[in-house]
């Protein structure tokens, strides 16, 4: 398996490049659909020979860089990793299908979006931290142009807001990075960028306070990109002038890298803070706040697009929340909350889509009885807004059942706290199903047309995906477990819970 | 031989669900005889089921799924009463809608979610754990929400559709605390090791739950039974989550027999019944239940009295009659323990045959009249005499009309299924009053009983006798509509003579399952005869009231029903319950007040103040320098890898390398 990972990562950057120098929209589309579904293949074979029973790095690949500060091209998947890059080469080609019709400066377009790809399959596999970083910058960039050459009438806003918001939080990140550095050199004598070599010494660190310091600096940059509450006001923006395309990966994959960052490096370190008692309950407040607040801000919006970016901060709270709680269960169960998130949120967005684009304004006011004219994406959007209000037999709910359930053994209040969202969930996806697509139909939107076939297909693989994973979570709960049973265990070890 | 293929009793009719979904359109009457078919398969199995096992086998299958739960199987007595009784009344509603709904264009789409609605049920019966009966009891809501908004057209019914989820989801959240804390307890249980599960079982199966209950503490117990009634009292329309069954009647017909007789509202009362030995070691949740029962049964019936829309009195009888259901689990289950299940369970099946009769009957009227409101019918009897006959039968059952003969020393009494069945749970009413003094709830359940015979004989009369008041030419329905009547009747007149078998199967339950519950001998003194005559007696006494009313029309009403009126006006707006759940919490406290004020502080402080204002001048300035360096594509690109590795050589000069 030596090489898949790199290979995984090249080859949708290759096709970037081809994309971008194709003269038509078929060959940029067709390039991009290619090089992405070649990914998945990829992606597919390692997930398939994983070993969801070693909490292990597996088909780890090793290629030196710049060997005088110790960086490494160092790569490899464990049960943290594995599933977001399963999601990740799903929800590209999806993507793609789903902005087959797309005209304007279409090689860019497509390339941009492979570019994301190769982002964010960059973050979730990097070891090194350095790389790791770098691939976390990487991923921004797209999105700025995706977001400021495709985005509605205030992209401009929106794409500044975008960059600079979540590239503050990168630099606050990288220092403390750098701190980490650092620090195992001062230690060890020679410099490394190895993630775990990085982790491990932070234990030593002598003053709590610079732990801490470094804890909160990590834990800044991973939030906001989730976002949690305060820091997610640039999330609705971006989303509401995003294109499509760029909302669905920006919802379904860059929001990821927050809560992998949670996994991969917030939680090895918590043990060893300078407070981590207090710094277990810092993060199951924002978790917390997180579902209360971005339910009921969901609760209060006109614009259909932006009340699911406000549901997306209210279910990466559960991941949050799970995480804080350090239960095997509840981790895994928060890491389950990403990955169906990632499916679930997709369906979402591209309904908005479909809606501005066949009936030209996405206010729910505005609609009506839309289910009239569209019947097939109203059955996919209602679809998505039942996973997404948690219906048993879709993942969301696995996900959150568990997170739930043994949240409750370190973090009762809190669980309680969450519960009663549950019923605020239901009412703005059923409200705003209601208002906007059941009723009479407003004949003031005048003639629309219904979804388009390669949306309808797109969005129906997504449904049945989330329903797959809502049935049978195994395959991807099983080695998310494993990761998170080492994950607890070692965090116990050092009593911060009993 | 059935038994081993119990899972087919659900999938068969979740395979006509997907089957009819996407081919029924090319199919016969929009492919109604798959779900038929289905739903018959399935009735069948359980019966043949219930051949096999009877009398004291149970069928227990189970499957390891994810994170120490598992999938299985339990039909025991209790489930396999239900499954019987489900599919049954469940295949002859199908049927029936193939006529109803034959000019109706959606019909795929209504046999398909029919079907998956009738799936759903059967699979919270025969879940064998709590969460699998969570997800079914879920997918049961959503059908429900499919369903009643079937005519998505139609505002009022969007509305509805969204209520009935909503207000489920309220007793949902509760219901799923409860199994939330209940896995925290059998897991701090089975960690203490003061009882380990048994090899091949799992920690949320039924039966490690009633062999863990000694090991829980008392007050937890309580707890977690009071979260799982509240899940009850959302889907069985219990005060004061009843709101959302009556304004359920937007759906078809058809779609409230189902909800109110086979699949949706019976599965509060069966999940108590379900989890009974946990309330029995909880007396204060049984008084909760017995309590809220008995109001919900008078309560309900009080507004069951002057509502004008066919279907909406009947949504208030069956709202009342589920309070008499839970009366029974609670008042019969503190006077007489595990018994409260036969007898509760026996009037969950009888009313499901009259209910189910009276929605078709009702059906059956709307289609030949064309209105719900009784105001505008009358002099029915006439044109639909089969429809009228069965009418009057379901309407004798509700009433619980019969002779208790066997009181005098004859060895049966006779009377129609409801008699039986109702009076039973009066009585545990009334054995619990004797044992505490508290006579309250049997008070209830009396006065409910009055009320019960006058609303239904006032809709019997108004709808079927005196002159026509609609110009409307009414005729029979079709063959494929009165025959599931007939069936029906035979039902509800008959049913009640299995009462003594019935008992004693379904007491066993427990038993069976190796359960030791509390047992209370309450029965010894036979309860006077004034008292086995009451609820006869206020039967008949609400059928003359209504016949001298609405019949001989000896007393003219109108005077009474004026909006000066203040009990009417309390009554015909339903105790402003309407007002209150839509309009006061739903849209004026949570959108207006909570949310918009929430809109307020993230987009003016939070976003506007904070980050625009204060940060956000800075960053703005800094991002128009940025975007100054990015001009091109592959130009930016490079240029910020530049920037940044420019910022780390900085950074590491600084860090003294």
């Amino acid at each position: 398996m030596a090489g898949f990972i790199s290979l995984m990562i090249l080859i949708p950057l290759i096709g970037a490049i081809i994309t971008f120098l194709t003269r038509t929209r078929e060959q940029a589309r067709a390039v991009a659909f290619l090089t992405s579904g070649i990914s998945l293949v990829i992606s597919l074979v390692l997930f398939m020979r994983f070993d969801s029973s070693s909490s292990q790095v597996q088909f780890q690949e090793l290629y030196p860089w710049i060997s005088s500060l110790g960086i490494n091209l160092k790569f490899g998947l464990d049960g943290i990793g594995m599933p977001l890059v399963l999601l990740s080469t799903i929800v590209i080609p999806l993507t793609i299908i789903f902005a087959w019709g797309e005209t304007k400066q279409a090689n860019q377009f497509y390339g941009l979006i492979l570019l994301e790809l190769v982002g964010v399959l960059g973050v979730f596999t990097s070891l090194d931290f350095f790389v790791f970083y770098i691939f976390w910058e990487i991923v921004l960039i797209p999105m700025y142009f995706l977001i400021s050459i495709w985005g509605g009438p205030r992209k401009d806003y929106a794409a500044i807001k975008f960059f600079i918001y979540t590239h503050v939080a990168s630099l606050v990140m990288l220092l403390a990075i750098f701190s980490l550095f650092f620090n195992a050199w001062q230690l060890t004598g020679t410099p490394s960028f190895d993630m775990f070599t990085l982790l491990k010494n932070y234990q030593v660190i002598d003053s709590p306070l610079l732990k801490d310091a470094i804890f909160l600096a990590l834990l800044f940059g991973f939030i906001v990109k989730m976002p949690a509450v305060p820091f997610h006001t640039w999330l609705p923006d971006a989303h509401v002038e995003a294109p499509t395309a760029g909302s669905v990966i920006l919802a379904a994959l860059l929001l990821k890298m927050g809560g992998y960052g949670l996994f991969r490096v917030i939680l090895p370190l918590l043990p060893y803070s300078g407070s981590p008692g207090y710094l277990v309950t810092l993060m199951a407040i924002i978790g917390v706040v997180s579902i209360l607040y971005g339910t009921f801000l969901a609760l209060a919006q006109r614009d259909l697009k932006k009340m699911v970016a406000y549901s997306s901060i209210s279910h990466m709270g559960y991941v949050t929340l799970g995480a804080a709680a350090l239960i095997p269960l509840s981790v895994s169960g928060a890491m389950y909350q990403q990955f169906s998130h990632g499916l679930i949120t997709c369906v979402l967005f591209m309904s908005c889509g479909v809606i501005q684009h066949g009936a030209g304004t996405r206010i729910i006011g505005d609609l009506g009885g839309i289910a009239k004219h569209m019947p097939k994406l109203a059955f996919l959007m209602l679809a998505g807004f039942l996973a997404s209000l948690g219906l048993p037999g879709m993942s969301g709910f696995i996900a959150e059942f568990l997170i739930l359930i043994n949240s409750y053994f370190t973090l009762p209040t809190f669980v309680i706290l969450a519960l009663f969202g549950i019923v605020f969930t239901a009412g703005y996806h059923l409200w705003a199903m209601q208002r906007a697509v059941f009723g009479t139909y407003n004949e003031k939107l005048g003639h629309i047309h219904d979804i388009a076939t390669y949306e309808m297909v797109s969005m129906a693989i997504l449904v049945l995906l989330v329903i797959y994973f809502g049935l049978n979570p195994n395959p991807v709960l099983n080695m998310m477990t494993t990761n998170a049973k080492q994950l607890v265990e070692f965090v116990s070890l050092k009593g911060v819970i009993t | 031989m059935f038994g081993d293929y119990a899972a087919l009793i659900v999938l068969l009719p979740v395979l006509a669900f997907v089957l009819t979904l996407f081919l029924g359109k090319k199919l016969y009457s929009g492919g109604a005889l798959l779900p038929i078919a289905a739903i018959a398969g399935s009735f069948i199995i359980s019966f043949g089921t219930f051949l096999e096992i009877y009398p004291d086998k149970t069928i227990q299958q189970s499957l390891s799924w994810f994170a120490g739960m598992n999938i299985g199987i339990l039909i025991d007595p209790l489930a396999v009463v239900m499954l019987m009784m489900v599919s049954f009344v469940s295949l002859l509603i199908h049927i029936y809608a193939v006529g109803y709904m034959a000019h109706d264009p959606a019909k795929p789409r209504y046999f398909a979610e029919t079907s998956l609605f009738t799936a759903a049920m059967l699979g919270v019966i025969l879940s064998d754990n709590i969460l699998q009966f969570f997800i079914a009891w879920e997918l049961v809501g959503l059908c429900s929400y499919l369903l009643i908004g079937f005519w998505y057209h139609k505002p009022s019914a969007a509305a509805a559709a969204k209520k009935a989820f909503l207000v489920t989801r309220v007793g949902d959240v509760l219901f799923l605390a409860g199994i939330v804390l209940l896995y925290f307890n059998m897991s701090e249980v089975v960690s203490s090791r003061a009882f380990s599960l048994e090899p091949g079982s799992f920690i949320l199966q039924f039966k490690s739950m009633f062999a863990a209950i000694p090991h829980i503490p008392p007050g937890q117990l309580t707890l977690i039974t009071l979260l799982f009634f509240g899940g009850a009292v959302g889907k069985s329309g219990q005060f004061p989550l009843h709101g959302w069954l009556p304004d359920a009647m937007e759906g078809p017909t058809t779609v409230s027999a189902l909800i109110h007789a086979a699949t949706m509202v019976t599965a509060g009362v069966y999940l108590v019944a379900r989890t009974f030995p946990m309330f029995v070691a909880a007396p204060n949740s049984l008084l909760v239940v017995a309590y809220i029962g008995g109001f919900t049964a008078l309560f309900a019936a009080t507004m069951g009295l002057v509502m004008n829309d066919i279907k909406r009195v009947l949504a208030y009888s069956t709202v009342s009659q589920l309070g008499y259901m839970m009366l029974g689990l609670g008042a019969a289950g503190m006077a007489i323990g595990a018994g409260a299940v036969g007898i509760s369970m026996f009037h969950l099946i009888s009313h499901a045959f009259f209910k189910a009769l009276m929605f078709l009957c009702a059906g059956s009227v709307i289609h030949a009249v064309g209105t719900n409101d009784i105001r505008e019918m009358g002099g029915l009897f006439g044109k639909m005499k089969i429809t009228a006959i069965t009418m009057i039968i379901a309407a004798l059952a509700l009433a619980g009309i019969g002779i208790p003969l066997v009181n005098f020393g004859i060895p049966f009494s006779i009377g129609t299924s409801g008699f039986f069945s109702k009076d039973a749970i009066i009585e545990g009413a009334f054995a619990y009053g004797e044992q505490t003094g508290d006579l309250i709830p049997y008070v209830f359940a009396i006065l409910a009983a009055l009320l019960t015979s006058i609303y239904i004989f006032r809709l019997w009369f108004m709808t079927f006798t005196g002159t026509p008041r609609s110009e409307r030419h009414a005729h029979e329905s079709p063959n494929v509509m009165t025959r599931p009547l007939i069936i029906l009747a035979v039902f509800a007149l008959f049913f009640g003579y299995t009462q003594s078998g019935f008992y004693g199967y379904v007491d066993k339950n427990f038993e069976l399952m190796g359960v030791e519950m509390a047992v209370h001998e309450g029965e010894a003194v036979p309860p006077s005869i004034i008292i086995v005559f009451m609820p006869v007696i206020v039967g008949v006494l609400g059928f003359l009231i209504s016949y001298y009313i609405y019949y001989q029309r000896k007393l003219d009403v109108s005077k009474f029903i004026t909006s000066e009126n203040p009990v009417y006006k309390l009554l015909i707006n339903r105790y402003y319950e309407p007002k209150l759940a839509s309009d006061i919490i739903g849209v004026k406290l949570t959108h207006n007040v909570v949310a918009q004020s929430g809109e307020f502080v993230d987009r003016k402080i939070i976003d506007g103040l904070i980050i625009d204002n204060i940060i956000g001048r800075t960053a703005f300035k800094l991002g128009e320098v940025m975007r100054r360096l990015q001009t091109g594509v592959v130009q930016n690109y490079a240029a910020v890898i530049i920037l940044g590795i420019g910022l780390l050589v900085i950074l590491l000069m600084l860090g003294g390398v």
